[in-house]
């Protein structure tokens, strides 16, 4: 790759401090260290160093991700042409997908990221590699056929008000792609809620609701089969249908140890104990799913595995992190079941447990310093 | 004191780095005549020039001390003529250079029975109370101050480290009599690996001893004062390297102060890395021209590779450092490194697919892999660090420089050395010793 060293190393002279193009050295120091490695060497401490760094980090989920996104666009279409009453291959229907899905990848990416090497650039900074999950999730927990430019609004409200005005990645309290979804989910209703919006352009061959609308219209024997939610061919947002493929990305997490098996763990079972729990008071509706079809519906499982375990968002001390966990699946669940008008909990839970995070923080620290000076109290008794 | 529960320790969050280039178990000898004597291998300490240019010197002149307690002086290790005072930005000392005579060695007078008085005068006479250190801040120890123990860590786990039961096969005698005088002083803590061989350190009476188990930093002193005997606020610990103990006995016993040392060349640079016995300062770029492959740039460091100087203009070993590694300066770009899937890399994440293969030996560089990041994978730092402190907490503590707080979470336990692991594997190449560092800085001088 001799060509594009010295093709950077003689474009890097352009961005320079008093060069005409200094305005866009974030940029460009994000297209030249995307396409090679910095070559940086170690100047204090240690002289070695491991060779992970943020963005092998962020590509490590985004890949988790991927199998969740090929069965969402293949999802889309097959939700689609059989709304309509017809059949589709499975190609036909994987680029319908496609189709639909791109334009709201692009404008997630092309409105966040502005905002995200604006602020770089007039911070000084490089442009940090967290909006690239941000960007890739948002779309998937959208439905497919949500306006762009209420995409493109809530992406620049999460950025700009979520993170940047916080100092930017690693700062924010608030899961950004998530705060996105609040955003359209309170400012939209209408466009990301209720039982017709889940099916691209649907027809009215089938219900277009989801398995958690049904349940909460009470129309029970509509219900998909236990079996069809685990597999995905259910509606819903793009990315959350298909439970195989949430798992294959949890198990790339897991074993890639990026993500942490404390959270997600915790919140499945807070999740399944709280469901058991409401499902044994027994109020019907809601109440009386059994817990495990719970875990099957909706978005839990996705919130669990990618959006709970966002490192910046979650606790920051390790006790701390089976607390935050298990009260995301508690009050995930509170809200589904329990709470009227909210059909979907996790989202909502995730948020508050978000703002929480710190207060838990805050505790499991206070219990160190506790067994720090009980020892210093200790240790004094001995010595004299 | 035999084996039982409560003085084995199993340290379980550590890990191994494992590097190319591990000395060969044979000594050369190392003749040179320059020496530099560097002020700054004495943290913090603001050195009062006792000599100047052109002065004849013996092995335990005294060069400079310390401005804050003149009874703390640093000796020269050899005898010859002080050549040139190297002098950097605002006059600070740099380096002394003695051109050697040939003497190594000189008598000194020893008292006829030791007693703690005594003996603290003798080190303090022959330059060698230089070799006690204290926790916290890693300074050399105030005589005046009464310590809770002085720990002796006779196993090193750092990478390439020298093995300390080869380099002190024949001095356990010395050893054994340097412990008898450090003992007189406190409580001695002997720290040893479980299920090695340690003949050359059991046997002395009086001492408490402990036995390690476990990955890197199971062999920090500073791991083992924290399992053991943890510092409150206002305690002191002294440590004492296992060579520096010997020089001591050496001392005692046969009343001559010489600090030849065996020193470790490593580094998967070297050609026929093994030890070499040499004096304390000695310059080491004739030995360095003559050991290295012929590779284009190398970094030679003082010390192991987590924690050492890298030595420029005046190459000579550090007084607490028995050890020089020699690595490669990196630095190559790589096309599309993130994404590759990295069956060559070394990483103690398993991001890349080399985690799957079996474990070798690596041949590390000095490239830093990234760009530096805020804080964003929160669970990596305890997965390498065997304290009961939260790391994260303590160096945001230390970065807004708030006192109370690195107290509260334990400042006093930590030097800059028991981050270095943590420095490592951190994806977002957050310089932790140096927060450790200057934390430890602001707290000293509260």
């Amino acid at each position: 790759m001799n060509f594009l060293e010295k093709w950077s190393d003689k474009l890097s002279g352009y961005f320079e401090k008093g060069k005409p193009l200094h305005p866009f050295q974030a940029f460009f120091n994000a297209a030249d260290t995307f396409f090679l490695t910095p070559k940086t060497i170690t100047r204090t401490g240690s002289h070695i160093r491991d060779a992970v760094d943020m963005k092998r980090i962020m590509i490590t989920v985004m890949i988790a991700l991927v199998p969740a996104l090929l069965f969402g666009l293949w999802n889309i279409g097959y939700q689609h042409f059989r709304s309509i009453g017809e059949t589709a291959t499975l190609w036909q229907s994987f680029w319908y997908g496609f189709l639909k899905w791109l334009p709201l990848v692009i404008v997630v990416y092309v409105s966040g990221l502005t905002v995200e090497v604006a602020f770089a650039q007039h911070r000084g900074h490089n442009v940090a590699e967290g909006f690239f999950v941000t960007g890739f999730i948002l779309p998937l927990i959208l439905p497919p056929d949500i306006p762009l430019w209420i995409v493109a609004v809530a992406t620049v409200f999460a950025v700009l008000f979520g993170k940047e005005v916080f100092g930017g990645t690693g700062y924010n309290f608030l899961n950004p792609a998530l705060l996105a979804r609040a955003f359209i989910f309170f400012a939209y209703p209408s466009t990301i809620s209720g039982n017709s919006v889940w099916i691209a352009e649907a027809g009215d061959a089938v219900t277009g609701a989801t398995p958690l609308g049904i349940i909460n219209s009470q129309s029970v024997s509509q219900m998909p089969s236990v079996m069809d939610m685990f597999v995905g061919t259910v509606p819903g947002c793009i990315g959350e249908t298909s439970k195989i493929a949430i798992l294959i990305g949890a198990a790339i997490l897991l074993v890639t140890q990026v993500a942490s098996w404390k959270i997600m763990f915790t919140t499945i079972i807070g999740g399944y104990l709280t469901a058991a729990l409401l499902n044994y008071a027994g109020f019907g509706g809601s109440f009386a799913v059994p817990a495990y079809e719970h875990l099957l519906m909706g978005g839990f499982l996705f919130g669990a595995v990618f959006m709970a375990t966002d490192p910046v968002t979650a606790t920051h001390t390790q006790t701390g992190k089976y607390i935050y966990g298990f009260l995301i699946g508690v009050l995930a669940m509170v809200i589904r079941i329990a709470g009227q008008g909210y059909v979907e909990g996790i989202m909502l839970s995730i948020l508050l447990m978000n703002i929480f995070a710190p207060l838990i923080d805050y505790c499991v620290v206070r219990a160190n310093i506790r067994r720090r000076k009980k020892r210093m109290a200790t240790s004094g008794k001995v010595r004299i | 004191m035999r084996k039982n529960k409560t003085n084995i320790h199993n340290i379980t969050r550590g890990y191994d780095i494992l590097l190319k280039g591990e000395a060969a178990k044979r000594i050369s000898d190392y003749e040179c005549h320059n020496y530099c004597i560097s002020p700054d291998d004495f943290r913090w300490m603001t050195p009062q020039l006792l000599v100047e240019e052109g002065d004849t010197v013996q092995v335990g002149t005294p060069l400079f001390a310390d401005s804050n307690n003149a009874k703390i002086v640093v000796v020269a290790p050899v005898g010859g003529e002080i050549k040139s005072i190297v002098r950097g930005e605002k006059r600070r000392i740099e380096s002394i250079v003695i051109a050697g005579n040939g003497q190594k060695e000189a008598e000194i007078a020893l008292p006829e029975n030791f007693d703690k008085e005594n003996v603290k005068d003798l080190l303090l006479r022959s330059g060698l109370w230089t070799c006690i250190r204290q926790r916290p801040f890693s300074v050399i120890a105030n005589p005046d101050d009464t310590p809770k123990a002085i720990f002796v860590s006779c196993f090193d786990t750092t990478p390439l480290a020298p093995d300390l039961n080869f380099i002190l096969k024949d001095k356990k005698e010395e050893f054994h009599k340097g412990t008898e005088l450090l003992k007189l002083l406190a409580p001695v803590t002997l720290c040893m690996r479980q299920n090695a061989d340690n003949s050359i350190f059991e046997g002395i009476e009086g001492v408490e001893k402990h036995y390690f188990s476990g990955p890197h930093p199971a062999g920090n002193v500073g791991t083992q004062i924290h399992k053991i005997n943890p510092i409150n606020k206002g305690e002191i610990v002294w440590f004492v390297n296992p060579q520096d103990v010997v020089t001591i006995g050496k001392l005692a016993l046969y009343g001559k102060l010489s600090f030849e040392k065996t020193i470790a060349l490593t580094g998967p640079c070297v050609k026929e890395p093994h030890y070499f016995k040499m004096t304390y300062g000695a310059d080491i770029s004739g030995l360095i021209s003559n050991s290295l492959d012929t590779t284009p740039t190398v970094r030679v460091i003082s010390g192991n590779v987590l924690t050492g100087k890298h030595l420029a203009d005046h190459p000579s070993v550090r007084f607490y450092d028995s050890q020089i590694t020699v690595i490669a300066e990196g630095g190559e770009r790589e096309f599309i490194g993130w994404l590759l899937p990295g069956l060559k890399k070394w990483s103690f994440s398993h991001t890349f697919l080399a985690f799957l293969t079996k474990k070798h030996k690596y041949n590390f560089d000095t490239t830093l892999h990234g760009e530096a990041r805020n804080f964003v994978m929160t669970d990596i730092y305890e997965k390498v660090f065997p304290f009961d402190i939260i790391p994260l907490e303590l160096l945001k503590a230390c970065l807004i420089k708030d006192v109370k707080k690195m107290e509260d979470l334990g400042i006093y336990e930590v030097e800059d050395e028991d981050f270095a692991l943590c420095e490592v594997v951190c994806p977002a190449k957050t310089e932790c010793q140096k927060i450790i560092r200057e934390g430890l800085f602001t707290v000293k001088n509260s």
